[in-house]
């Protein structure tokens, strides 16, 4: 059907046992509008289309360099090498390789087929669980995502939103109707730290962060928030304070969870195939110690102290 | 194969007593005392110990099997049992009825082992035959030569075709009635029985058989009364009180059963075991799926009962764990030939507990939470293998412990049932093969599982659940020839026997136009070699008919008494034979490949294809590639792949419907299930165009190829589902589940651990298991992932595609990343540190 709005995802994740209660399918939508220094997933940055090789599945048979229109792709003693400049993300390569290592990140969902690839899973959702819509931030595609969630919540679906919350307050209305739970992420409550690291102001987020508990408060959608722990960014006892703080007093706790996600780099790789740099490769995950010590801050910040989560790995010490 | 399961579990809460019964067990060959086979012969010169056909399903077994049979009759020679005179002029099921009986109740040592609460030791038999001269030569005429039965089972398995053969056990005797009455109510049924024939019956084979089967029934009488003197003797020399007050009342327990009704839990389950103990005797077979149906269920009364009476509970577990011990002893068969302690794996004494009853009620009881109790505490072991049943009204309390079994064991320590789609299959059976009277709503739900999964009927049912093995990818070889093999296998000497027209002439691949062409001709091939395999079969069949009674195990299956007929010659009410689909996955995805290659992509024509495959894919790695990675792979949630799937499997199971076996009237039905034949006849099936190369695995069971169920276990769980049928509200075989698999299919499914860490991930894990119940198959395997499994990944990355590592906010597979996080990852599954 043209005309019709579509989206552009990067993965589908069944089995989803992070985002939101119950098991879940979570859906990452690409592009974000932030621009973290540590993010997790940088091939969800772009909303554009991206092409990336993986060395462990290329068999070497240089299909790819045959196809290639730009002679944009050449082969040297590290791999297959890319010019980003020269790609015009044809995606010809990845068509051609017969071992999937040139790979494309980003895929277009009509809305009615992505209703019924999440669906697929349906049985497995139980009572509490549902879909999740993730990115990248998934409300830059409002259309979409509005037109989504209202079909699944029309089916009886538990619906999850995860989001930075660097949005126009219309935003989140359109799709408050539809989603049972907002994920929702405060990362830094300082705001030169916050530019600095994520390249936007934290003004808006906080004052929306503000706009979502009082809707909470008034029945609306349950609120988690979620606060990624990062070495010599985010991982300061002042800055879980004072989260905190704002969560006890400017949220007057409305959230129901509030969880503290360690740091880890096993998104390494990622950064290298996207020929990205990334500050974060050498840095070590977080001391259980501190782990444990930030956790304590969180519960003794004015947050109520059960709503307190934290997850994730921490370094292994021998 | 490395296995994954119970790595790190350690058993617990055991007595002193059952500590050491574990820890003598595992001892294994440095034990004195063993239950190694024991070979009887009636010392006539043509005498023979050894049934090879028993073996027909094993190739390594039928190699060496003039090996076996000479070392059998040699070590029978020791111990020659004096028959009557008139011995060779009673018909053989009576002849063997009075040896077996002979030799359990006069010739096999009566050992109790300290501190043991039942009696039965040593069962593992390999008696005379009791063939005449005459019967051992026509016997042996149909078995040798070059177009003996020997010959064209090995011939058959070595072109690639699988294996059949009249495979022991694999059934569910009527224990309950043995517990509730006693063999003595059997034994006057069946002599009430005997009387109303006519002269001519009695003197016929009817005749003989129910006098036969009366001898049988008093086998167990005669056997307790000589094991209650041993514990009478032991009690006396007893050290202590309570061990010989234990004795004593071991020695009251075997003066009423098993010959009468049970009066406690104590005694039920002493007549449980050794009424079972002594059907692998009568079969001389040790163990392979000779099932105890749902124990929660009959042995619940003698618990309520015992308990009230002042029994504690910690001892009625102390009476199960000893009967835990026992089923081991069954892998002492051949105790000095296996590895790892003569302690191997490969039979199944199946038990199942949980699950509905009518109307979808839920039977989880007191007892059901003891066995859970019980396979906590003695696992790791391996038998007897639990399989608790899940349906859509298994309470919370259920699921929780199962869960948490599973979270603790690295690996769940029972296979898992469900019910709905069970049920469908069994209730589809009924209706194919006429058998609803037998078969239906009101008493479906008392089904149980024998072997590795298989469903059946309880106590009238001759099962046959692995007798026939057939390699479906075989058709598909012989499409791509024309019905000739595409290259050369390989005899016995490693000696390359030429390609030859194995199948009917579906013509040249190389002209068709269309896939469906392609697919028509697989379909031709596929049912001429399930008609083959059903004519093999059938040699086996009036082999084991004519020559291979087993009157004490008809004592225990309903329908042989009312027909007079052994339960190896169609006596049950119910009698199948099934034919199990071996590499399912493979063939619908090298199915699939041909499409995608050939037809769609044309990335190929059909004669490269043909040449990739006969040169083994070597200097075709880039079409390899592409057939493995870029094809449409079954197990994905893949609707269009499924569906091919699922054509094959329908044309599959429909096809089977049609047969029955000659000489018992067994009805053929369809199974899928590969035991270990998906390991062990990968080097012998050529390189299939799925990508894979001889040699490779194939797939198992039901299950998507190794690495292909990259969406994860929904999405497996879900192809699965669809393929055995899906579900529909009009048409249901059991509410709306439909399945064309009667005895249920073997599915296995990998999880991180991540995924069981705590409370909350174990309650996300059961929403699994009830999505389960909704949309997958009818069995499932669950394995935890541990520090082997990623070391082999981080090897032999292609087997591992599916292999996903969760970690919060962050999801990889394994396979995917670098070799530093991926030590990394290992690392932490070896501390535990997620």
């Amino acid at each position: 059907m043209s005309g019709e709005i579509k989206a552009v995802t990067l993965d589908i994740q069944r089995l989803s046992t992070e985002d939101g209660p119950g098991l879940r399918t979570t859906v990452f939508f690409k592009g974000c509008n932030l621009a973290c220094a540590w993010c997790h997933n940088p091939e969800s940055i772009a909303l554009k289309k991206q092409v990336q090789w993986l060395e462990t599945r290329c068999i070497g048979c240089r299909l790819c360099l045959a196809v290639c229109g730009r002679e944009a792709l050449s082969m040297d003693e590290n791999g297959i090498r890319r010019d980003r400049e020269k790609c015009l993300l044809c995606a010809a390569c990845a068509e051609a390789c017969p071992a999937r290592a040139q790979e494309i990140k980003g895929t277009e969902w009509e809305l009615a087929a992505l209703v019924r690839e999440v669906l697929k899973d349906r049985a497995y959702f139980g009572s509490e669980g549902g879909v999740t819509v993730s990115g990248g931030e998934a409300l830059l595609q409002i259309a979409f995502v509005e037109k989504f969630l209202a079909a699944l919540k029309k089916q009886g679906v538990h619906t999850a939103v995860d989001t930075a919350g660097l949005l126009p307050r219309s935003v989140l209305e359109r799709v408050l109707p539809w989603t049972d739970l907002i994920l929702l992420d405060l990362k830094l409550m300082d705001a030169v730290a916050h530019k600095k690291f994520t390249g936007a102001d934290n003004g808006l987020i906080l004052r929306n962060a503000e706009f979502l508990a009082a809707r909470r408060r008034e029945g609306g959608p349950e609120l988690w928030i979620r606060t990624p722990m990062i070495p010599g960014a985010t991982d300061t006892a002042a800055n879980v304070a004072a989260i905190g703080r704002f969560i006890g007093e400017k949220l007057q706790n409305a959230p129901a969870r509030w969880e503290l996600c360690a740091f880890n780099n096993l998104c390494a790789d990622k950064y290298r195939r996207l020929d990205m740099d990334w500050q974060y490769a050498g840095v070590p995950p977080l001391r259980e110690a501190e782990m444990e010590a930030l956790y304590s801050v969180a519960r003794q910040s004015g947050a109520r102290p059960d709503m307190v989560r934290r997850s994730g790995a921490t370094r292994t010490e021998d | 194969m490395t296995s994954h399961n119970s790595a790190l579990k350690k058993p617990k809460n055991l007595s002193p007593r059952i500590e050491w019964l574990r820890n003598f067990y595992y001892k294994g060959v440095r034990r004195r005392w063993h239950n190694e086979f024991m070979s009887f012969s009636t010392g006539a010169p043509w005498d023979d110990s050894f049934d090879e056909t028993q073996f027909y399903t094993m190739l390594e077994q039928l190699r060496s099997s003039e090996l076996v049979r000479a070392a059998v009759n040699q070590d029978a020679t020791a111990y020659v049992v004096n028959v009557p005179a008139d011995f060779y002029e009673l018909s053989l099921a009576e002849r063997k009825a009075w040896f077996v009986r002979e030799v359990m109740v006069n010739h096999m040592p009566h050992d109790i082992l300290p501190g043991d609460l039942l009696a039965g030791g040593k069962f593992n038999l390999r008696t005379s035959r009791c063939w005449t001269k005459a019967e051992s030569e026509r016997r042996l005429a149909m078995l040798e030569g070059k177009n003996g039965a020997r010959a064209r089972h090995l011939e058959y398995n070595l072109r690639g075709f699988g294996s059949c053969g009249p495979t022991p056990g694999h059934l569910i005797p009527g224990y309950e009635k043995i517990l509730l009455h006693g063999f003595k109510a059997q034994y006057e049924y069946i002599e009430t029985l005997y009387e109303a024939l006519s002269e001519d019956e009695k003197n016929g084979p009817q005749g003989a058989q129910l006098r036969a089967m009366m001898t049988s029934c008093t086998m167990p009488r005669l056997l307790a009364a000589k094991y209650a003197a041993v514990c009478t003797q032991l009690a006396g020399q007893a050290n202590t009180e309570e061990r010989r007050q234990e004795l004593l009342t071991m020695a009251a327990n075997l003066e009423v059963v098993p010959w009468h009704g049970a009066k406690t839990f104590w005694q039920a389950v002493m007549s449980l075991w050794m009424t079972h103990m002594l059907v692998l005797s009568d079969e001389n077979y040790a163990g392979p799926g000779v099932s105890f149906g749902r124990l929660d269920q009959y042995l619940y009364p003698f618990w309520k009962k015992s308990l009230a009476e002042g029994m504690t509970p910690e001892f009625g577990k102390e009476i199960l764990k000893c009967f835990w011990v026992h089923c081991n002893t069954a892998y002492d068969a051949a105790i000095k030939q296996g590895c790892n302690q003569g302690i191997t794996a490969g039979f199944g004494q199946l038990f199942s507990f949980s699950g509905c009853g009518r109307g979808g009620a839920d039977m989880t009881n007191d007892f059901t939470y003891v066995l859970f109790d019980v396979i906590d505490d003695m696992s790791p072991i391996l038998e007897p293998k639990p399989n608790v049943r899940l349906h859509r009204g298994t309470p919370d309390k259920v699921l929780d412990r199962v869960v948490s079994m599973i979270a603790e064991s690295q690996g769940a320590p029972f296979l898992i049932n469900f019910d709905e789609r069970s049920m469908a299959g069994l209730l589809r059976q009924a209706k194919e093969s006429g058998v609803e009277h037998l078969i239906n709503e009101d008493n479906v739900f008392d089904y149980a599982s024998v072997g590795c999964l298989e469903n059946t009927m309880v106590g009238n049912d001759r099962s046959e659940t692995v007798n026939n093995n057939l390699n479906l990818v075989k058709a598909v070889e012989l499409t791509l020839g024309s019905g000739k093999d595409i290259a050369e296998y390989y005899d016995l000497g490693a000696n390359l026997i030429p390609a030859r027209q194995d199948g009917p002439d579906t013509g040249d691949p190389r002209n068709f136009k269309t896939f469906a062409e392609f697919y028509r001709a697989f379909e031709t091939q596929l049912k001429a070699q399930i008609k083959k395999s059903v004519e093999l079969y059938n040699i086996g069949d009036v082999l084991r008919a004519e020559f291979s009674p087993t009157p004490y195990l008809s004592v225990l299956v309903k329908g042989c008494a009312e027909s007079g007929r052994d339960c190896t010659n169609g006596g049950a009410e119910l009698s199948f034979a099934t034919i199990e689909g071996v590499t399912f996955a493979t063939t619908v995805d090298s199915l699939l490949a041909v499409k995608y290659l050939v037809f769609d992509k044309k990335i190929c024509t059909m004669d490269e294809l043909i040449q990739a495959l006969r040169a083994n894919w070597e200097g075709y790695e880039t079409l390899q590639a592409a057939a493995k990675n870029r094809a449409p792979k079954y197990g994905q949630d893949d609707d269009e792949a499924d569906e091919l799937a699922r054509r094959v499997m329908d044309c599959w199971s429909s096809e089977c419907w049609q047969y029955k076996t000659a000489a018992s009237g067994e009805q053929f039905r369809a199974g899928m299930l590969s035991w270990n034949y998906w390991i062990t006849y990968a080097g012998i099936l050529l390189a299939t165009p799925d990508g894979r190369k001889r040699g490779e695995f194939l797939s198992n069971a039901i299950c998507p190829t190794n690495g292909a169920d990259v969406n994860g276990p929904t999405a497996n769980a879900n192809s699965v589902g669809k393929v055995m049928g899906g579900r529909d509200p009009q048409n249901g075989d059991f509410e709306d589940y439909l399945s064309n698999l009667p005895n249920g299919a073997s599915h296995t499914v990998t999880f991180s651990p991540a995924m069981l860490r705590d409370a909350e991930h174990k309650a996300k894990f059961k929403a699994f298991l009830r999505g389960y119940i909704e949309n997958g198959g009818t069995a499932l395997q669950v394995n935890v992932l541990d520090v082997n499994m990623l070391k082999e990944a981080q090897e032999n990355p292609e087997e591992y595609q599916n292999l996903l590592v969760r970690v919060t906010g962050y999801n990889a597979y394994f396979t995917s990343i670098g070799k530093e996080l991926q030590n990394e990852i290992i690392a932490r599954e070896s501390h535990n540190k997620w």
